[in-house]
């Protein structure tokens, strides 16, 4: 029980997850400022590396203005309603072993719910504040929602059928002789597409677009809560990258000693590598495009993704069969 | 603008109104508007039924300051209107007043002035470019151009020891002359300043993102331009070949040859071409003119009163033809200054163009014709009921001011 607390508080669960958020972070804002031929964060820290903390800890310490005419209610409790999703989804990723903190037989469909999940509570915490720029942001989460759901559930049910299995756990360990990624390079590429929309990384930032609609639905939102919500949007980050190397990437499988700490601790180093893998490509794709309009991204999911998806969803099972 | 107000309500009132039209508020104070203006757009889901502007938000009564500074002061003044084409702007007023007086301007200083002017067009076209990305969510690219523009401001510096005021053009002459020592320079950092421009026509063709935001938008058509009397790259996009610059020669542009670019379809994408083909010929006349920059004065001595009479000038600014219009009744102070900038002569297209296109394309279709509204504002009166229209003399604003400021004191 005691061990079961400690892994789900401290490592690999909520405190392992929010450091790691914050690295990429930072490393998110270093790569972008490098390839625009900047510095990036530079003061808080050695190079900066402390300045997502910073940033968070400034937001806590600003006052919170409510919209006079938002849904204070939602208002209020939606932003921990979101920040629950990733932190909750982290738990049945594989970090330091095949075993997961919490595992069940199904749990692939409780991610893919949670991912639902998030998406809804950002949908109902934008109508919540229920000003212009939201209400915009609001209909272009939705839409971009439905575009982007079908092919990374085919990209991520794709994996499961190969490996016999449901559970992030099962597909990790039928990946002991041969990585995903091998047998489904237009799945991982397709689910790291739809994973970039999740996260509203450029080119599919389009319901916080900047320029458009101010902030999108981030707009009324101030102080905590928006630390809150800034804070679930770096989680989410790792905990869908997380996903693509447990699914893709044979999660945190390589080849270790025998001894249990050390392999537990090579393990975990597998892993990480893995992500950062994974954190990087993404990084490097969002500093390299324009963004896209709502239309032209539920084309581009719709009409590209779901039938390359699907062919790869085919060919695993037609694979598999043999 | 005929649709009875009550259909229309502010949005974010909840679901019930996300499906019928409603308004959406793009300024005064929104990330896209590097300067404060309002457009009220009406959107029908993410589609735009109608723009509304409300101009007149930085107005500065430049104008009417006009009225009591020197000749020779205003053409500092006339050069703060805009920070971007601000040598445009003085070089505007100078002709004008050079207009009434019947002295020749030496050649060198109109070939410095050619020299100047253009350097100032490849920094607005750059400028624009990069935030052409920024608009689109192209971050990238606006880093890139902006560090590019740096080089060019570096030139400017360089020659007129200021980076965006450059206080070189004064009635009769240019202030700073370009000794042959810097001529090297310009004409390798401007041929620098072409191959970036190359480059950033290979992003521009191949960024598949950047394409699908740009191609296709706000297509302007060469009827719809004429008819709105819109100036400067957005016709030459839409494929007219107007450009005071070969149509008026000014300057030294009679002597230096220009190539005028234009295409034919008339949206962001061909707007980004001709832009950055600008730049290209903007490096090239550069190049020209400083080989061929003859000796002499750069400016001559004049008395501070200028003849009595009335004159208007106009030039290519960066942004489209700007006029300036003088009178003066003999004496040291001008006794009216009217400048017309390419902003508001655009305006209208750009409210058009959005008509349309979706929430989107706002950033990008609105801003496509460099506006710059600090230079666009003017204060007028308008009755919409009665369609009056009126504007304030100096005694009407001064009583004005009086009655705002001291509304215990009597007239």
């Amino acid at each position: 029980m005691l061990i079961e607390a400690i892994e789900a508080i401290l490592f690999p669960g909520f405190l392992f997850t929010l450091g790691l958020g914050f690295l990429f972070e930072w490393l998110e804002r270093k790569i972008a400022a490098h390839m625009q031929g900047r510095v990036g964060p530079l003061v808080a820290g050695p190079h900066g590396i402390l300045q997502p903390i910073a940033d968070l800890l400034k937001l806590l310490y600003k006052e919170e203005i409510v919209p006079g005419f938002a849904d204070v209610t939602i208002y209020r409790i939606a932003p921990s309603l979101y920040f629950l999703a990733p932190i909750l989804g982290m738990l049945f990723i594989p970090v330091a072993g095949i075993r997961a903190v919490a595992t069940f037989d199904m749990d692939l469909l409780f991610i893919i719910f949670l991912l639902a999940y998030s998406a809804f509570v950002v949908v109902i915490l934008s109508f919540a504040s229920a000003s212009p720029y939201t209400t915009v942001a609001s209909g272009r989460l939705v839409l971009q929602y439905v575009s982007y759901e079908i092919p990374l559930v085919i990209a991520m049910v794709t994996a499961g059928v190969f490996s016999h299995s449901l559970s992030i756990a099962g597909i990790v360990e039928a990946q002991s002789t041969a990585w995903n990624i091998l047998y489904m390079p237009f799945g991982f590429v397709v689910f790291i597409v739809a994973l970039m929309a999740e996260l509203e990384k450029p080119p599919f930032d389009i319901p916080s677009a900047k320029t458009e609609i101010v902030a999108g639905w981030l707009t009324e939102f101030s102080g905590r809560a928006l630390a809150f919500l800034k804070l679930t949007k770096e989680v989410s980050l790792v905990f869908g990258a997380g996903l693509a190397v447990s699914l893709f990437l044979g999660g945190p499988l390589g080849p270790v000693p025998t001894d249990q700490i050390l392999a537990s601790v090579a393990y975990t180093a597998y892993f990480l590598v893995k992500l950062l893998v994974v954190v990087l490509l993404i990084f490097v794709l969002r500093s390299a495009m324009a963004r896209l309009r709502i239309a032209q991204a539920s084309e581009f999911f719709w009409k590209i993704l779901t039938p390359l998806a699907l062919a790869q969803l085919a060919f695993v099972i037609i694979l598999g069969g043999m | 603008m005929a649709e009875p107000k009550e259909t229309r309500k502010e949005a974010g009132a909840g679901l019930v109104q996300y499906s019928t039209e409603n308004l959406v508020p793009f300024g005064p104070i929104h990330p896209a508007l590097k300067e404060p203006e309002y457009f009220k757009l009406y959107l029908r889901g993410e589609t735009i039924v109608d723009v509304i502007p409300r101009i007149g938000y930085v107005h500065r009564g430049l104008e009417k300051a006009a009225e009591q500074r020197r000749w020779t002061q205003n053409t500092y003044m006339f050069e703060r209107t805009c920070g971007i084409c601000s040598f445009a702007h003085s070089l505007a007023y100078v002709q004008a007043v050079e207009g009434l007086t019947p002295y020749e301007v030496p050649q060198r200083a109109l070939y410095i002035r050619l020299i100047v002017a253009e350097l100032e067009r490849i920094h607005s076209h750059l400028l624009w470019v990069g935030l052409l990305g920024h608009w689109a969510g192209f971050d990238t690219l606006f880093m890139w151009v902006w560090r590019d523009r740096e080089i060019v401001l570096d030139l400017v510096e360089a020659i007129a020891g200021n980076r965006v005021h450059k206080s070189l053009a004064t009635i009769a002459g240019v202030k700073k002359d370009i000794p042959d020592s810097m001529k090297n320079k310009i004409v390798e950092r401007t041929k620098h300043l072409a191959d970036r421009a190359y480059f950033y026509k290979g992003i521009v063709d191949t960024e598949t993102t950047l394409l699908a935001r740009t191609r296709k938008v706000g297509i302007l058509k060469a009827e719809t331009a004429q008819k709105l009397c819109a100036v400067g790259p957005l016709v030459r996009a839409a494929g007219l070949a107007i450009d005071v610059r070969a149509d008026d020669p000014y300057a030294a542009y009679g002597d230096v040859p220009i190539d005028v670019v234009t295409r034919s379809e008339g949206d962001v994408f061909s707007l980004l071409h001709v832009r950055l083909d600008e730049i290209v010929t903007a490096a090239n006349a550069i190049d020209y003119a400083v080989s061929q920059m003859p000796g002499g004065p750069i400016r001559l001595k004049i008395p501070p009163n200028i003849p009595a009479g009335e004159y208007a000038s106009h030039i290519e600014a960066p942004r489209g033809e700007l006029f300036y219009f003088v009178k003066s009744n003999g004496t040291a102070i001008p006794e009216r200054v009217k400048a017309r900038t390419p902003t508001l002569a655009n305006l209208p297209t750009a409210l058009e163009l959005l008509k349309g296109q979706t929430m989107a394309d706002v950033p990008v279709v609105l801003t496509a014709i460099d506006p710059c509204f600090g230079c666009m504002d003017r204060l007028s009166f308008v009755d919409l009921d009665s369609q009056k229209q009126w504007s304030w003399g100096g005694e009407e604003l001064r009583q004005y001011g009086i009655k705002r400021y001291f509304p215990e004191r009597k007239t």
